[in-house]
């Protein structure tokens, strides 16, 4: 009930705040008693008594309690084990269910995720969480996800080998990049043959002036980078090396 | 307010200030003079001056003024390289460390102290430890290396070889032998106390405590750094499937040089850890030698494995998305997809992406990130760790289970086809 109070207080606070912002302070500092600070033990308390995690409440009255009382819901009374852990990444030393080898003890009993997941675990399939759910010990009203629900999150596109450049193609490439490395870039070699610059660099090689001269250009780039920019790049690469080792 | 006895300073002090002002104190230089520097030593102690045997037989050399004895050594104790075996049952640090470790009454102090002095305080075979650390060493070796096996059995070899090392590498005897209390004796000799582990700060031990053969190329390997595969450490290296090296190119000659001038450098650390690790493991060797194969398995199950290796950060993967993909397609599941769980702070200065890998509609890893290609990447990574650190169980059956009398009859252990190879 105090947050209802408070609230368009705070807000109309706010507002009186952004209308006069040159009076600002001086407006805080005469508001009348409109915020309720935690001043006294009894409003910190008040304010500290929050409701309880679902999971340690009585789930069948809870929600047929509709009264003044029915956010707060009743403890359990019956023996069981509330099993609520905080929420954090997961260990790598739980094998997922589709890793265990085929005489796992674990597979023959069909011991599902649903059997030893804890409240804060979200099931992935829908069909499993459903067989499950007739259970009584199961979470009421849980949501369900599949893992169609969430976006994708793929990296760059890797476009997939087409396999059409016959050998006398790849010659040809050759011949190109060979004769005239500048204008017959890898960039340009690849859009022209309809493949990958990997593949490209793969078939040719540049002459050797030529890559020395790109080399050259290179150097006298890194040249002319200040300490920031060297640093950054450094660390850019100390930390992939660290997320390649497992320390980031 | 205790009163100055002048006379009682050492003779020299009294002399120097003599002749400065002897007018002063006239009496204080006269006494100083009548007073022998020999008796000026222990002038301060109230007990009886210990009576030194002047037999040739006894001492050799030492100066007993100033270092008295502590007890009666046994006949020409202080030429040999270590202590004679028949102190060993009157030393109390010896007694304290069989006390300490639990060791069976069946393991006699004699062992034990011998299993104290390292090869390079003591050449002959018979007295130094290097026999005891071979036995040893293939004892703990073999109960690290089945554990692990049957624990997780899909781990990779370089990993496999990590693992080795983490537990029954030198540096964690080292360590396990500092645990117990061993202490080490400034440098070796006879009448040094035999419960101190001995060992020489100028020169290495020239004992073979392992398998493993020295490479022809081991010179190239070491100066061009040439590439030796995996199946090659394994026949060529030791058991931690690193190239064999000579003792006597570890040397460092100015390290060496400066062992004695300054407090400890590189080199005598290195000498430590070697002669700490070689002690535990002749400890077990010893174990082994009085007291069978069980007591030895348990000892080694309590003081090598059972202290904590975190597996988990010793992967280091290249391609760990490439390599998970090759995974699902070679045990034939769905290829794996990375899809965002959730996020928050997308446009501020510290975002967090949880991504899951999913493969078909099993999460096969999960992590978080501060960019999408990170996080990502480190799903991957989990999704690969966990499939290596599958383990049967935590108290899973060894071989060495079955050489108990009436032992159930051993059940094949689980056997992974390999570890993934890219193409």
């Amino acid at each position: 009930m105090e947050a209802i109070v408070v609230r368009p207080a705070v807000s109309c606070c706010r507002s009186a705040v952004s209308a006069g912002p040159t009076s600002s302070r001086l407006l805080l500092n005469t508001l009348p008693t409109g915020i309720r600070q935690k001043s006294t033990s009894a409003r910190t308390r008040r304010a500290l008594n929050i409701p309880p995690h679902p999971s340690f409440l009585n789930a069948n009255n809870s929600t047929g309690n509709s009264g003044p009382d029915g956010l707060r819901g009743t403890r359990r009374d019956t023996d069981q084990i509330i099993f609520n852990p905080p929420s954090s990444a997961p260990s790598v030393f739980h094998t997922p269910f589709k890793f265990l080898p085929k005489n796992d003890p674990r597979r023959r009993a069909n011991l599902t995720s649903s059997l030893f997941a804890s409240s804060t675990t979200i099931h992935y399939n829908a069909t499993q969480q459903q067989s499950s759910s007739t259970s009584p010990t199961s979470m009421p009203a849980e949501q369900t996800f599949s893992p169609e629900d969430f976006p994708m999150a793929e990296g760059p596109v890797v476009l997939k080998p087409r396999h059409h450049l016959a050998k006398a193609d790849i010659e040809e490439m050759r011949r190109l990049r060979e004769t005239d490395p500048v204008t017959n870039s890898v960039q340009s070699l690849a859009r022209q043959y309809q493949c990958s610059k990997l593949f490209v660099l793969m078939c040719c090689q540049a002459p050797r002036e030529h890559q020395d001269k790109i080399k050259a250009g290179l150097e006298k780039t890194k040249e002319r980078w200040g300490p920031r920019r060297r640093a950054a790049r450094e660390e850019r690469a100390r930390r992939e090396g660290m997320l390649r080792t497992g320390e980031l | 307010m205790k009163r100055l006895r002048l006379d009682r300073w050492t003779g020299q002090a009294l002399v120097a200030r003599s002749g400065a002002c002897s007018a002063s104190t006239p009496r204080a230089a006269l006494r100083s003079a009548a007073v022998p520097r020999c008796a000026a030593v222990r002038s301060q102690s109230t007990s009886a001056v210990l009576q030194i045997p002047k037999d040739d037989e006894y001492y050799d050399g030492t100066d007993h003024t100033r270092f008295p004895p502590l007890e009666r050594l046994p006949p020409r104790a202080t030429s040999l390289p270590s202590p004679p075996p028949e102190r060993a049952l009157k030393s109390a640090k010896l007694a304290a460390l069989r006390a300490r470790l639990s060791l069976p009454d069946k393991l006699p102090l004699q062992t034990l102290a011998r299993a104290l002095v390292d090869a390079s305080a003591d050449d002959n075979p018979l007295f130094n430890n290097t026999n005891l650390a071979f036995v040893g060493q293939s004892l703990i070796n073999y109960h690290v290396a089945e554990w692990l096996m049957c624990r997780y059995p899909r781990l990779p070899m370089d990993i496999l070889y990590a693992a080795m090392k983490g537990y029954a590498g030198p540096a964690s005897l080292h360590q396990v032998a500092r645990s117990w209390g061993i202490e080490h004796a400034a440098a070796p000799g006879g009448e040094v106390d035999p419960g101190l582990l001995q060992f020489s700060m100028h020169k290495p031990g020239n004992a073979i405590l392992g398998f493993g053969t020295r490479r022809a190329e081991a010179d190239g390997m070491k100066k061009y750094k040439w590439r030796h595969s995996l199946s090659n450490r394994v026949i060529f290296d030791d058991d931690f499937g690193q190239v064999v090296a000579d003792a006597a190119e570890q040397e460092k000659p100015q390290l060496l040089r400066r062992a004695d001038t300054e407090y400890g450098n590189e080199y005598t650390r290195a000498l430590a850890e070697a002669a700490y690790s070689t002690c535990a493991r002749a400890v077990v060797g010893a174990i082994y030698a009085h007291t069978g194969r069980e007591p030895v398995k348990a000892f080694v199950r309590a003081h090598v494995l059972s202290r904590t290796l975190d597996l988990s950060r010793l992967f280091a993967f290249a391609k760990a998305t490439k390599e998970l993909s090759l995974l699902c397609a070679r045990e034939d599941f769905d290829p794996p997809t990375a899809r965002l769980l959730s996020e928050t702070g997308r446009a501020s200065r510290t975002p967090v992406f949880v991504v899951g890998i999913f493969s078909g509609a099993d999460k096969l890893g999960e992590a978080a990130g501060p960019s999408l290609e990170h996080a990502r990447s480190k799903a991957a990574m989990n999704a690969l760790k966990s499939w290596y650190l599958y383990s049967p169980g935590e108290h899973v059956r060894v071989p060495s289970d079955v050489l108990v009398e009436d032992a159930r009859p051993w059940e094949p252990a689980y056997i992974d086809m390999g570890e993934i190879i890219g193409r």
